[in-house]
């Protein structure tokens, strides 16, 4: 069984610093700080909920070599299109798919596929309506396509920067 | 025979099982998550509406740049970035300004790259943040320039 080692925790000390120091040169804010931590800590536990299950899921439904295959060197066109898909569905806010994404890349899967996935997840679909509302049809239409573009671009371009040498 | 058989079937994981790698890789992730939502708070607090629309309208390279920063900076729902994006068209903020922030909040975050680099490491968070920050500008300037062969 995988062994739990904590990440980060020089990272939550030094925000709990500056929480500290927030607490006492601006009182007045840290409340609101505070009150604003707990609510997007609220609003995003059942995304992490949904992570934990996709994860559990990919992990029993997966095994190592159809990652690889789906999202691995000689995955293709078709791992492209996986984490475009992949990246347009996804909710929530990003940090909360690093977990899920650090297990598939133990896996194998390519540093290029993280950025299409990443990149793809500026078109969100639940609010394409409001975009339409906002700024009009051809807007939403034009910058999603360019979106989407420069996802497949940007994984292409990872990939070509980042090869590990063959074991 | 059997004792081979015997083997694969223990190699292969149940769904607890794997619930369970699921939840430890998840756990061991949360002082990351934990600090990122921390700052999210404090930027969300500090940098308003209001401070982030008094710096336009400075030609057009200069407002896809801080249209990119801003975005950056800021954080929370992309709908939130929308309803300000909104906010700034009525004030007479250019559309390559407007375009280059919505996508700049939504791809982009300057809370979340000790996160990104901690887990994927640096030359990755590298690489792609400043593939992203070109990616941005470049977008804002051809959706615009789009936009008006269409209307």
């Amino acid at each position: 069984m995988k062994k739990l080692e904590f990440k980060g925790l020089k990272f939550l000390a030094f925000v709990v610093l500056l929480f500290i120091i927030l607490a006492i040169f601006d009182f007045d804010n840290i409340s609101n700080v505070i009150n604003k931590f707990a609510i997007i800590l609220y609003k995003i536990i059942p995304i992490f909920v949904l992570v934990i299950f996709v994860t559990a899921l990919i992990n029993y439904l997966l095994k190592p070599k159809q990652i690889m295959k789906h999202f691995g060197k000689d995955s293709g066109i078709k791992g492209v299109l996986y984490s475009l898909i992949g990246g347009i569905v996804s909710h929530g806010p990003m940090y909360a798919w690093y977990p899920m994404l650090e297990d598939m890349r133990k896996h194998g899967l390519r540093f290029g596929l993280i950025a299409t996935f990443m990149y793809a997840r500026a078109v969100k679909i639940p609010l394409l309506p409001f975009m339409i509302a906002l700024f009009g049809l051809p807007f939403t239409i034009i910058v999603n396509l360019y979106i989407i573009a420069f996802a497949i671009i940007q994984g292409k371009i990872i990939d070509i920067l980042i090869t590990k040498p063959p074991k | 025979m059997i004792s081979k058989e015997k083997s694969q079937t223990k190699k292969q994981p149940t769904f607890l099982n794997s619930f369970k790698k699921a939840t430890i890789g998840f756990v061991s992730l949360l002082p990351t998550i934990l600090a990122v939502v921390g700052l999210v708070s404090c930027f969300q607090i500090y940098v308003t509406p209001q401070m982030l629309s008094n710096l336009f309208g400075h030609g057009t390279a200069l407002d896809i740049l801080d249209g990119t920063f801003l975005g950056a900076i800021s954080s929370g729902n992309g709908a939130i970035s929308y309803v300000v994006a909104d906010g700034l068209k009525t004030q007479g903020v250019s559309m390559y300004a407007l375009i280059a922030f919505i996508m700049a909040w939504t791809t982009l975050s300057f809370t979340h790259l000790p996160a990104e680099a901690s887990v994927f490491g640096v030359k990755f968070t590298t690489y792609r943040n400043l593939l992203t920050f070109l990616s941005t500008m470049i977008i804002a300037y051809l959706s615009t320039i789009t936009l008006g062969l269409f209307s």
